[in-house]
């Protein structure tokens, strides 16, 4: 593991804590490669805690997109009670739906 | 319910989310009828979508029967209001548009209506995630299935959990989110990353061995 501290030197390497700071705009810029930073690129490849960080919140953000798929069901009340409402309300006028 | 406030704009939506929501046979047709008053239209667009509005509202309200109240809600202003509908955007990002946006306003009722969203989001220290600078365990990769995943986004903070949501279920872009949040683009991103530092921590964690598993174990 690299050390913790924030380094002042440009061109000393990063450390995790420089690095994991850099991580929300990395991950937001959403390029399929992370970065393309030379100095970002050292630290993933000398940093074994860091670069399994980067892979686990990738897979992370790749298997919330299996939630998109819906698993519940609203019961039948919600559309009775939405047919009820309906009704109730003057018909809609074409094109603009509004009453 | 009221409704006012409620913004029915039809922005463009991200290429991602038209690859999110390829349009579903069927569906025009039963727009334009709806436009015209057609309740069967209305029933088909609500077989249509019922879930999808569903499971959206109870990942965010993280309750049934509020859940069920917002559905409603939603499929009552669709149905008002699809008139306005242009087809500029996918018809179901449109829908969860409208949806979000009544969460949202539903949310602020009930108790964040007179704070900043940005302030109350944050959660509480014992709440955030820890920032990894040492611990080297397991691998997430291959191990995750989709309910761990869902109990885990259930037990999030309702800040992150909104945000992780939006984003990385729902497609939203961090400047949309911080629009509908009334928050900061910068903010929506950090809120996206501690949601998912704190989803690799709970993953992490082994599940509690159950009551059959000890049994089975002693044997």
């Amino acid at each position: 593991m690299t050390t913790q501290k924030f380094n002042s030197d440009s061109s000393a390497p990063l450390s995790c804590a420089e690095f994991q700071e850099r991580l929300p705009d990395l991950f937001a810029a959403g390029s399929e490669n992370l970065t393309d930073d030379p100095a970002l690129l050292d630290h993933l490849k000398t940093c074994e805690n860091c670069s399994a960080l980067v892979r686990d919140l990738q897979y992370i953000a790749d298997q919330a997109r299996q939630l998109l798929e819906p698993t519940h069901e609203p019961s039948d009340d919600v559309w009775t009670k939405i047919k009820e409402s309906l009704a109730s309300e003057p018909p809609l006028t074409p094109e603009t739906g509004n009453t | 319910m009221e409704t006012q406030g409620l913004q029915m704009t039809e922005s463009k939506a991200s290429p991602g989310l038209f690859k999110r929501n390829p349009p579903i046979a069927g569906e025009a047709e039963a727009i334009e009828r709806a436009k015209a008053g057609d309740a069967e239209a209305f029933s088909k667009l609500y077989a249509l979508h019922k879930r999808r509005v569903y499971t959206l509202c109870l990942r965010m309200l993280g309750n049934v029967s509020e859940a069920e109240d917002m559905t409603q809600e939603a499929f009552l202003h669709l149905f008002r209001k699809i008139g306005s509908f242009r087809g500029e955007s996918a018809f179901s990002t449109w829908l969860h548009r409208l949806t979000v946006n009544l969460v949202l306003m539903h949310l602020r009722k009930k108790g964040l209506q007179l704070v900043s969203l940005e302030e109350t989001i944050n959660p509480s220290e014992e709440d955030a995630p820890k920032r990894d600078f040492g611990s080297r365990d397991v691998q997430l990769s291959g191990s995750v299935d989709r309910v761990a995943l869902e109990r885990a986004v259930a037990s999030l903070p309702p800040g992150y959990r909104m945000v992780f949501v939006l984003h990385d279920v729902e497609g939203f872009e961090h400047n949309e989110i911080a629009t509908m949040l009334e928050c900061s683009t910068g903010n929506s991103k950090s809120q996206l990353h501690k949601a998912r530092l704190k989803l690799r921590e709970l993953l992490r964690q082994p599940e509690p061995a159950t009551q059959a598993d000890l049994k089975e174990a002693a044997l």
